[in-house]
């Protein structure tokens, strides 16, 4: 039954292909849909659960937030150094850790600040950095530009690949980090003695070049911000207790020259501003799937009833509808397994292709990571592959062989 | 033996056939002679369990065959009948062989098709498409389906139509020849065929047309 099943389907080649093509392309963009919306809100979850306060310079808190959390947006300018002495000796956090931004590898954002930052982070090759000018990449880093420890990669100044480059202070990857699946694996981590040595370096050639010459580029230099010798652009926190953590809010909060924030608020009211606009993303979805879901059963039921003719002439020679029944429901599983494998497959292919583009933004999506939900949606599109077979063969089973 | 008894059928339309008792011997051939739409194709689907009549009994070696359920009837169908269809009905798209073959789904034996269809002059066609065959050669892919299974009674419904007169001589004979022991029931239009047949009836003396109001009353 099984070679014979392949013989017929063998005859409607070109039309099972387009049912398997429009099944894949239904099925594939529901199951895009769902996993790019859920892999963008767990990455914002997971990422600003690990501190409970930055402190920034004043200015916007959502800012803030996607800067340290995410490495996006520009920093919101400078504070001392000494703000982490002063949380060290207070003796209310577990952890401050400096954080600086302000120049790019590639584009891939340089972040200032000491191994603990990375404590979380396990390395897949070389070790963690110690002294200024060594660096720990990201996996996606390393693998966009093949870095290895040992090499060496020249920073631009600014965030944008297309600043002055630092071609006199080139940072020594040390390390690499094991793939994260969050915004680490597309930055650079090196001391933060890195950053104000080379800025101290670039500071000499723009006031040289100040001398020289005043034109537009040097001007937008001069508003980028970037952590001067003894200066950081941020300072996480993990407070010793909820009583700590009040306290520091307080006192870092009603101050004028800083801003202390929780990352999980801030986040959650940026997500509760935007929620609308999820809502209508989710309910989009939600469309999209009921559609997809209907276009599929629709083109099975349509293949279905092109197999009439065929089904009628086997029962005309008397052929059981038992095994008619089985044919057809051998054929449209096979399609329709297909049709899930290639959804599946060409689903992930889009996330792997988009990735780059989302990991730019600070979200890095697994194009490896299936959701139960899509298993489900999979197996939706699997029963409305077969289910037409069942339908009209019983329906057909009725009739008399003739009428059929 | 095959008894026709009381047998009535009605089409959609409410129209109806009402035939005559007759019987079929076992080991004869028949050659039903007649006008179109007298009923010699609708009384083959009767025979073979195709059509239920809403009236009356057909009757295949004393078992009620068109009384059987729907399964029983498609099983005496592949089991017992070889039919060959004025229209074929072979799978277009695809081979000959797999036209034949198809009966293994229901454990049709079809080691002997190679000489079958050597009997037929069809061998080189085995492997063609039956959309690319003529009108003839379609015919006798037709038969070949018919008689790989040895079948006990073979109801033909003009299976000449569509040859020359020498091919269609052969094609009778060869049925003739495979129908052995069993019986043969031919519809033909062609009276230089039907002397070749042990029996000829004409459909006009024992089929009766009922139109559709009286139809209706008879039911």
């Amino acid at each position: 039954m099984l070679s014979f099943a392949f013989k017929s389907m063998a005859t409607r080649k070109a039309k099972l292909a387009m049912t398997a093509l429009s099944v894949v392309i239904a099925a594939s963009v529901a199951l895009l849909a769902y996993n790019i919306s859920t892999q963008v809100s767990e990455g914002i979850v997971n990422t600003a659960a690990k501190y409970d306060i930055i402190i920034g310079p004043s200015g916007s808190a959502t800012q803030l937030a996607m800067n340290t959390m995410f490495f996006t947006d520009k920093p919101l300018g400078t504070i001392p150094y000494s703000v982490i002495d002063d949380l060290n000796r207070s003796g209310q956090v577990n952890a401050a850790i400096p954080f600086s931004m302000g120049d790019s590898y590639n584009a891939a954002p340089i972040v200032g600040t000491d191994p603990a930052l990375l404590s979380d982070k396990a390395l897949l090759k070389g070790e963690m950095f110690e002294s200024p000018l060594e660096a720990v990449v990201g996996y996606d880093v390393a693998k966009a530009y093949k870095l290895n420890p040992g090499d060496q990669i020249i920073s631009s100044h600014g965030l944008s690949h297309d600043g002055a480059a630092h071609a006199d202070h080139p940072l020594t990857v040390v390390g690499v980090l094991r793939r994260t699946d969050t915004a680490y694996d597309n930055a650079v981590f090196t001391p933060v003695s890195t950053i104000w040595e080379l800025h101290d370096h670039h500071d000499e050639d723009h006031d040289e070049a100040h001398d020289e010459d005043h034109d537009e580029d040097h001007e937008e230099h001069e508003e980028h911000h970037h952590a001067e010798a003894g200066e950081i652009c941020a300072v996480l926190v993990r407070s010793k207790s909820l009583s700590d953590y009040a306290a520091l809010m307080s006192y870092y909060g009603d101050s004028t020259d800083y801003l202390a924030i929780n990352p999980n608020t801030v986040l959650r009211e940026v997500m509760d501003n935007v929620d609308l606009s999820r809502k209508i993303v989710y309910i989009l979805c939600a469309v999209i799937l009921v559609m997809n879901l209907f276009v599929v059963s629709v083109i099975a039921l349509l293949n279905m009833y092109d197999s009439r003719r065929e089904i009628a002439l086997m029962r005309l020679i008397g052929v059981s509808m038992g095994k008619i029944n089985r044919l057809y429901l051998i054929q449209n599983a096979l399609t329709g397994l297909c049709a899930m494998a290639l959804s599946l497959l060409c689903a992930h292919l889009c996330l792997w292709g988009i990735r780059g583009f989302v990991s730019r933004m600070g979200i890095v999506l697994n194009a490896a990571r299936v959701y139960p939900l899509e298993w489900a949606i999979l197996l939706c599109v699997f029963a409305l592959s077969i289910l037409p077979t069942a339908v009209l063969t019983r329906r057909m089973a009725r009739k008399d062989s003739l009428e059929a | 033996m095959i008894k026709i008894e009381d047998l009535f059928v009605r089409f959609s339309d409410g129209s109806g056939i009402r035939y005559r008792d007759m019987c079929f011997d076992t080991g004869r051939s028949y050659a039903l002679l007649g006008a179109s739409g007298v009923g010699k194709s609708t009384l083959l689907n009767l025979i073979s369990g195709v059509l239920t009549p809403a009236e009356g009994r057909v009757r295949v070696d004393g078992e009620a065959v068109s009384a059987l359920p729907q399964r029983e009837r498609d099983l005496f169908r592949i089991r017992r009948v070889g039919y060959i269809f004025q229209d074929f009905k072979l799978l277009e798209d695809m081979t000959v062989q797999d036209n034949l073959n198809l009966l293994r789904l229901e454990g049709v034996d079809t080691s002997d098709m190679d000489a079958l269809l050597d009997r037929l002059g069809i061998l080189r066609l085995k492997k063609r498409r039956v959309n690319r065959l003529s009108g003839g050669e379609k015919q006798r892919v037709a038969i070949a389906r018919a008689l790989i299974k040895k079948p006990a009674i073979i109801l033909a419904d003009e299976p000449t139509g569509n040859l020359n007169y020498d091919t269609g001589v052969e094609v009778v004979k060869t049925l003739l020849l495979n129908a052995g022991e069993g019986t043969l029931i031919a519809v033909t239009h062609d009276d230089r065929l039907a002397p070749m047949f042990d029996e000829r009836m004409d459909m006009n003396a024992v089929a009766e047309w009922v139109p559709g109001g009286e139809a209706r009353q008879h039911a």
